[in-house]
């Protein structure tokens, strides 16, 4: 039996710091892409369609408060099924630490380290993830806790202060002029949601998994409302059209906005600084549920073994897109592939478990009741 | 226990292995007297045809790698010189009075801005940096073939800042970058403080060159930039608004005008001052505006845009010609208000008209026809070009609103 301490907030926390991460540089380009001024409302949409997956997760998570999605999908759909969706759900997570690393690298390449080589700032950030994957998984709540102030208060800051050079009408119509794009856009920002499925390894872990809608909900509102404030105000402040002229329009958007009294008269590299810790933090999530998922999958006590391990792996796919423009095609088209593991898996996952009334171990549900 | 101990020591050995190579410095490491920063830059066209014999083949070569097909730019830069430039007002000691120039001003002739800069870059010994790039010059021949190239390489180049500004000249940039202005020790700082404090004043309206770029980008607005003329004493004056259809210098306005496109985007602080006289010379009187109020409204009719704007103004009394006009009841003012709204009126719809001329509608009324009436921009606009077609049609109902608040500490 683990022991439980993650309190509700923590694990708020986890799932906000996890959501927000690398891909909040390039969200308002997706989202303009989308619907050109109603990329805040397609924002909104991703939200909502990445909450139905956290929430598909939550509900098994609480139905099944002592194990992880790899263990209760073995009760639910049997060993053989179950085995394939989890390997299904590594290798997809595995991608992912892969390409974040791998974009963080891009952008760090392209805007302020120019002569570093892309292999160096990637395999750093791994590292620093591999290595702080060694701790156990309340040390890691821990680590997403305290960063988590650092992730909100610079960008609102920005958010606030770019507003001086907004322009309402730029905002209008809220659905934008040609929203043929609508639906493929929603997907393609729901994908930037997928590190929640990190919650799935964090309820076992819970004091209170009862709990554990509280800090889903929570968690969701704090960084989709923080993913549609930057979209508004970088929409805002540009207009839709010249977002698309931006690869970056979040970097772009603090390079824009000044402290006031010239303090300081850019603050792209304050943001990066800033960005940096949300990318480590997206990065400990997902590599953590790589090695967590596999050491479950294996049935070992310990996760710590496969940190190492996997790195070269991981490493190895994130040097494997051969330009920018390649990566992000990849990334959109992985993101979406990924829907299926972290929506429609978990779904087909709750129906089955609703149908054959499984459910997880009754003396905790005992002392849930007891709680109550 | 000794055991553990040793472990420990080889784990904390190792540490040290892995963390050392990685503050040893990095690839990125920039001594900053091995920069050249570039303050400024000016773009000039290239009229004669042996400035082709000037430049080097740096970046392509006649044989294998074809330069393109375009006119010669000629590109001037003013870079810093670390150590010249004083840090703070009272350290005028270290300088040796006027004589001793705070930049470097270099020019060259490239194909294309980088080709510029590259052939720039063969000449000056250290890295050209553009992090403190704050005013870049642009010839007005230059401009009306397009700024296209320009808009790209300083868009694409992460060290710009949005907050420099662009500006269009009369007559040839270079100049700007040798001018000697004596109110700065850096000359484009007095460039950059002349248009900062202008929007300050109310002279001019803010157009960083990244609002330049969005207004440019937007499928409802063209983009603007400040026309700028030096003067004898190499003093740089405002002249007026250099306006663009697309990429493409259109026409400029007058300096007033400026005004007027304040005015009608009710741009604050206001700083203009106009003359107003309802009977002969003798009734003149000069007013300063104080705060400017413009709502703008979009209708459909017959088809076409129809905007309502609604303009407000307070002025104040800053002189009178002759001692005729007395300001000693609200009657007087009144006629004043009533004149100058009628003056205002015209003075308004002629800008936009000329505006309308050109296709080139600086003030986004295309935008508020794209935000608040989207089906028929669908149907009927759609593309930035489609817009330049149907700004010509739009029709305008303006109304004014003089008032006349204070008249100065002078009683009468």
């Amino acid at each position: 039996m683990q022991d439980r301490q993650i309190t509700v907030i923590q694990a708020a926390a986890i799932l906000v710091s996890s959501i927000i991460g690398v891909g909040v540089l390039a969200l308002p380009l997706f989202a303009v892409k989308a619907a050109e001024s109603g990329a805040p409302l397609v924002t909104f949409l991703g939200m909502l369609l990445a909450f139905v997956g956290l929430f598909l997760i939550t509900v098994l998570g609480m139905r099944f408060p002592d194990k992880s999605v790899i263990e209760y999908s073995q009760d639910i759909i049997g060993k053989g099924l179950a085995s394939f969706g989890s390997v299904l759900i590594i290798v997809f997570f595995a991608v992912l630490t892969s390409l974040t690393a791998r974009e963080f690298g891009e952008v760090v390449v392209t805007s302020v380290l120019r002569s570093t080589p892309v292999e160096v700032t990637v395999i750093v950030m791994l590292l620093l993830a591999a290595i702080s994957t060694r701790n156990e998984i309340t040390t890691i709540a821990y680590i997403h806790t305290f960063y988590f102030p650092l992730l909100l208060v610079p960008v609102l800051l920005i958010v606030a202060l770019s507003l001086k050079n907004a322009e309402a009408i730029n905002l209008l119509p809220v659905w934008g002029n040609e929203s043929k794009g609508m639906m493929k856009g929603t997907l393609t920002i729901a994908a930037l949601f997928q590190g929640t499925f990190v919650l799935s390894a964090v309820i076992p872990s819970m004091n209170k998994p009862q709990n554990a809608m509280k800090a889903s909900i929570g968690g969701m509102l704090i960084a989709g409302g923080l993913y549609v404030i930057i979209v508004a105000a970088a929409v805002s402040v540009f207009g839709a059209e010249e977002i698309k002229q931006l690869l970056w329009p979040t970097l772009e958007l603090a390079k824009a906005t000044s402290l006031p009294a010239n303090i300081l008269e850019r603050l792209d590299a304050a943001f990066l600084a800033v960005w940096v810790t949300a990318v480590f933090t997206t990065l400990l999530s997902s590599y953590f549920l790589t090695i967590h998922s596999i050491s479950k999958l294996f049935r070992l006590k310990d996760h710590k073994l496969f940190s190492y391990f996997i790195l070269p792996f991981v490493f190895t796919m994130a040097m494997l897109p051969q330009n920018i423009v390649e990566m992000y095609e990849i990334i959109v088209n992985v993101g979406q592939i990924g829907l299926c593991i972290t929506i429609v898996y978990p779904g087909l996952l709750l129906l089955i478990s609703i149908l054959r009334k499984k459910r997880g171990n009754s003396v905790e549900k005992k002392k849930v009741d007891q709680n109550r | 226990m000794r055991r553990k101990k040793w472990i420990r020591t080889v784990n904390l050995f190792c540490c040290l292995c892995i963390i050392t190579p990685m503050l040893t410095g990095c690839w990125d490491r920039l001594e900053i007297e091995e920069r050249a920063v570039v303050l400024g830059v000016s773009i000039d066209s290239v009229k004669s045809d042996h400035s082709q014999e000037e430049e080097g083949e740096v970046s392509h070569l006649n044989n294998s790698i074809p330069a393109p097909n375009k006119s010669l730019i000629r590109v001037a830069v003013q870079i810093a010189l670390p150590g010249r430039i004083p840090l703070g007002p009272g350290e005028s000691g270290g300088g040796n009075g006027p004589a001793e120039k705070t930049v470097w001003v270099i020019d060259v002739v490239g194909h294309s801005i980088d080709d510029a800069f590259m052939n720039l870059q063969q000449q000056v010994s250290s890295r050209l940096f553009f992090g403190h790039l704050r005013v870049i010059v642009v010839s007005e021949s230059v401009a009306k073939k397009g700024l296209e190239n320009i808009n790209d390489y300083f868009r694409r180049n992460p060290e710009v800042r949005r907050m420099a500004w662009m500006m269009i000249s009369k007559g040839r940039a270079i100049r700007f970058m040798d001018a000697t202005p004596k109110l700065e020790r850096v000359p484009t700082l007095y460039l950059m403080s002349t248009l900062d404090e202008g929007s300050r004043m109310g002279k001019f309206p803010k157009d960083y060159i990244g609002i330049f770029w969005s207004n440019l980008s937007k499928k409802g607005q063209e983009g603007f930039l400040p026309y700028v003329e030096l003067k004898k004493e190499q003093n740089i004056e405002i002249k007026g608004l250099a306006y663009f259809r697309g990429d493409h210098l259109v026409g400029i306005t007058k300096p007033l005008e400026i005004a007027g496109y304040l005015g009608i985007k009710g741009v604050n602080p206001a700083g203009y001052r106009v003359f107003i006289q309802p009977g002969d010379a003798s009734t003149a009187i000069m007013t300063n505006t104080t705060h400017r109020k413009a709502t703008t409204k979009v209708q459909i009719k017959d088809n076409v845009p129809h905007f309502t704007i609604t303009i407000s103004v307070e002025l104040n009394i800053e002189e009178k010609l002759s001692e005729n006009i007395q300001f000693n009841n609200p009657a007087i003012l009144k006629q004043y208000e009533k004149k100058q709204e009628e003056v205002s009126l015209k003075f308004y719809t002629d800008i936009i008209k000329k505006t309308q001329e050109k296709g080139s509608d600086i003030f986004g009324f295309g935008e508020y026809v794209r935000g608040k009436k989207p089906s028929f921009w669908n149907k009927n606009v759609k593309s930035a070009e489609g817009w330049q077609k149907m700004y010509k049609d739009s029709t305008f109902d303006i109304k004014v609103s003089m008032k006349l608040r204070r008249i100065g500490m002078k009683a009468k």
